[in-house]
């Protein structure tokens, strides 16, 4: 009998204690390797996603006067709506959440508000995403909390804008901004009420990604020269606010990932070191035969050995495998920044063959060792 | 070819030392059928494992084959067993989960010379077993474990037998089929050491020792 042999008969006896090692570190395999591949798919060398992580952008005619534009929140010129699926188009360029916005300020019920047309966002393609802006029908208003307190309107009223009837949908609740006197409506009824049709002074596209080379600064100067290519009476204006906040969100998971994975590990040597002693306890008597026809401690020890390395080498492959398509799976809508980086990583399959291996064998060298130590004649003895 | 000089095995317990073996002394010669027998717990089974090099004694040698056996290597000891001796127990002692063959081939490819199924098989059609190749030790009975228990001590021809009351769990018909078994071993040169509290062993050994309290009482 070879020691290979010995190690597949017992295998196949005791399964139980072969398939909960074998499931643990499959686990722990699955884990390393579903968080690795997502958490790669930022650090990727030669394509990289802007700062790892998204941007937003907002897209307003060229014209605009800047002070103006901070002064009053919007711009007084306008561009034409095509521009949002133009952009929607752009293969440069992966966004969350897009729409398009008109924004006027009128004397309404002798009340100064904002008048802000929102288009529903414009699918991206792949997943399925909660929209991030309020999505109006046609015919209904939503009313800052001001507008609402001063008019004595509530939720399910009618009210007449600039010559329309609207129905209240919603009041919103205080913002402490310029939000508290915006009545929001869908772009086209705003655009029908201010004679604007088919025209827009803003697009925000938020969470953003595009995929570049070379450093940051180089990138962001060629996608704005590559919008401008599409859109060439527009200016884009970005917002970093978001990479920072990205960035901690990614460093935080980086922190989580470099707690979590070393626990993992520790648990499951712990949880096969256990189930190896539990096998060596069963085997006293096994082990005694063995010595009585003269094995030696090493073939003693490489039977414990030998199966841990297997557990680990057929852990490795199925972990790979689930580890994988885990990341694929569910990746994109976890770590959505990243999404499109998501691929395979080849090399932490090999790295896995060498390290989970390694790894039982290393926790069931205890039991092991005890096996190897243990006394022949005694365990003979036993009835 | 077997000396033990003064051997003596003391077990430490937490209830206090047991003296199992006091200051054997024993010479067993080459092809001898030697008879150990005994009360229970007269230290029978230390004195088999001290020979078979699995029991280091308290004190004294153990020289076998020219071999002070326990002033080598723990390893050197298994090599010497795997080669030299063939153990036989009254609990059969087979690993469950091989078949008779594997079992009979346990240790087929420890040691110098390497043995194959071939001769597994040979062996245990000899030992009337060729029907039973493939079966579990769990799907024998236990005259057919006892004789794949000694098939396995056989397999590799080694000098030296030795037998723990493998008698013990059999019915007077196998018994008898074991016995002879050994007796024919030992004509074809191999030396055997039967360990038993049957008076009827005497018939087949060349020599008979009682062993009481862990002295040799009487050698006939
Ligand atoms: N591992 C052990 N620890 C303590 N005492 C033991 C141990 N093994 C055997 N003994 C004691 O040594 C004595 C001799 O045992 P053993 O050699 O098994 O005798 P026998 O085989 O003649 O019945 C007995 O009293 C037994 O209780
Ligand atoms: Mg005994």
């Amino acid at each position: 009998m070879t020691v290979f042999q010995l190690i597949f008969r017992e295998i196949i006896k005791r399964k139980l204690n072969f398939t909960l090692s074998l499931l643990a570190v499959v686990i722990t395999v699955s884990i390393f390797v579903s968080f690795f591949t997502t958490g790669q798919a930022s650090k990727n060398e030669t394509i990289r996603l802007m700062r790892d992580i998204g941007f937003n952008l907002r897209i307003i005619p060229k014209k605009t006067d800047m002070a103006e534009f901070w002064k009053t929140g919007f711009s007084d010129y306008t561009m034409p709506e095509s521009h949002v699926y133009k952009l929607a188009s752009f293969k440069g360029l992966s966004y969350a959440h897009l729409t398009a916005v008109l924004q006027r300020r009128v004397i309404w019920k002798d009340m100064d508000v904002i008048l802000a047309g929102i288009s529903p966002e414009v699918p991206s393609a792949g997943r399925e995403k909660t929209p991030m802006f309020f999505s109006i029908k046609p015919g209904n208003v939503y009313i800052g909390f001001e507008v609402a307190r001063r008019t004595g309107l509530k939720k399910g009223e009618e009210t007449d804008i600039l010559g329309s009837l609207f129905s209240i949908e919603k009041v919103l609740p205080e913002s402490g901004s310029e939000d508290d006197i915006r009545i929001y409506a869908h772009l086209h009824d705003v655009q029908a009420i201010l004679g604007e049709e088919n025209r827009i002074n803003e697009i925000k596209a938020l969470h953003c990604l595009c995929i570049m080379k070379g450093s940051i600064t180089d990138s962001i100067t060629m996608l704005r020269e590559q919008l401008l290519g599409v859109l060439p009476d527009a200016k884009v204006l970005l917002i970093r606010a978001i990479a920072i906040a990205r960035e901690k969100q990614r460093y935080m998971a980086e922190k989580y990932f470099a707690f979590i994975i070393p626990f993992l590990v520790v648990v499951c040597m712990a949880w096969i070191g256990i189930l190896a002693l539990i096998n060596v306890r069963e085997r006293r008597r096994e082990i005694g035969i063995m010595r009585a026809v003269g094995y030696g401690s090493g073939r003693i020890a490489a039977l414990f050995l030998g199966k841990a390395v297997l557990i680990g080498l057929i852990a490795a492959a199925v972990g790979y495998g689930i580890g994988t398509w885990l990341a694929l799976e569910f990746g994109p809508d976890i770590f959505r920044v990243t999404a499109n980086m998501i691929i395979p990583e080849i090399k932490i399959f090999y790295w896995c063959l060498i390290a989970a291996p390694l790894f039982c064998a290393l926790s069931v060298f205890i039991p092991a060792m005890i096996a190897v130590t243990q006394d022949p004649a005694v365990a003979l003895r036993e009835k | 070819m077997i000396r033990l000089e003064k051997v003596s095995k003391i077990y430490r317990t937490r209830r206090g030392d047991v003296r199992a073996l006091d200051k054997v002394s024993l010479d067993i010669k080459e092809g001898e059928f030697l008879a150990v027998r005994g009360p229970s717990g007269s230290g029978k089974t230390t004195l088999l494992f001290s020979i078979g090099g699995m029991l280091c004694p308290t004190e004294g040698n153990v020289i076998v084959s020219n071999r002070n056996l326990y002033a080598i290597s723990k390893s050197q000891r298994a090599k010497f067993r795997a080669v030299n001796i063939g153990f036989i127990f009254q609990m059969f002692q087979l690993v469950p989960y091989l078949n008779t063959v594997e079992n009979v081939l346990l240790a087929a490819r420890v040691g110098t010379k390497c043995f194959g199924p071939e001769d597994a098989k040979s062996l245990l059609n000899r030992l009337k077993l060729s029907d039973r190749m493939y079966h579990r030790p769990s799907e024998l009975s236990a005259g057919e474990r006892q004789r794949t228990a000694m098939a396995r001590a056989m397999l590799k021809r080694p000098g030296i037998i030795l037998a723990d009351e493998p008698t013990g769990n059999l019915d007077p018909e196998n018994v008898e089929k074991i016995l002879r078994h050994l007796v024919e071993y030992n004509q074809n040169g191999g030396t055997v050491i039967l360990v038993s509290h049957r008076k009827e062993v005497d018939n087949y050994a060349s020599h008979v020792i009682h062993l009481k309290d862990g002295h040799i009482q009487e050698y006939e």
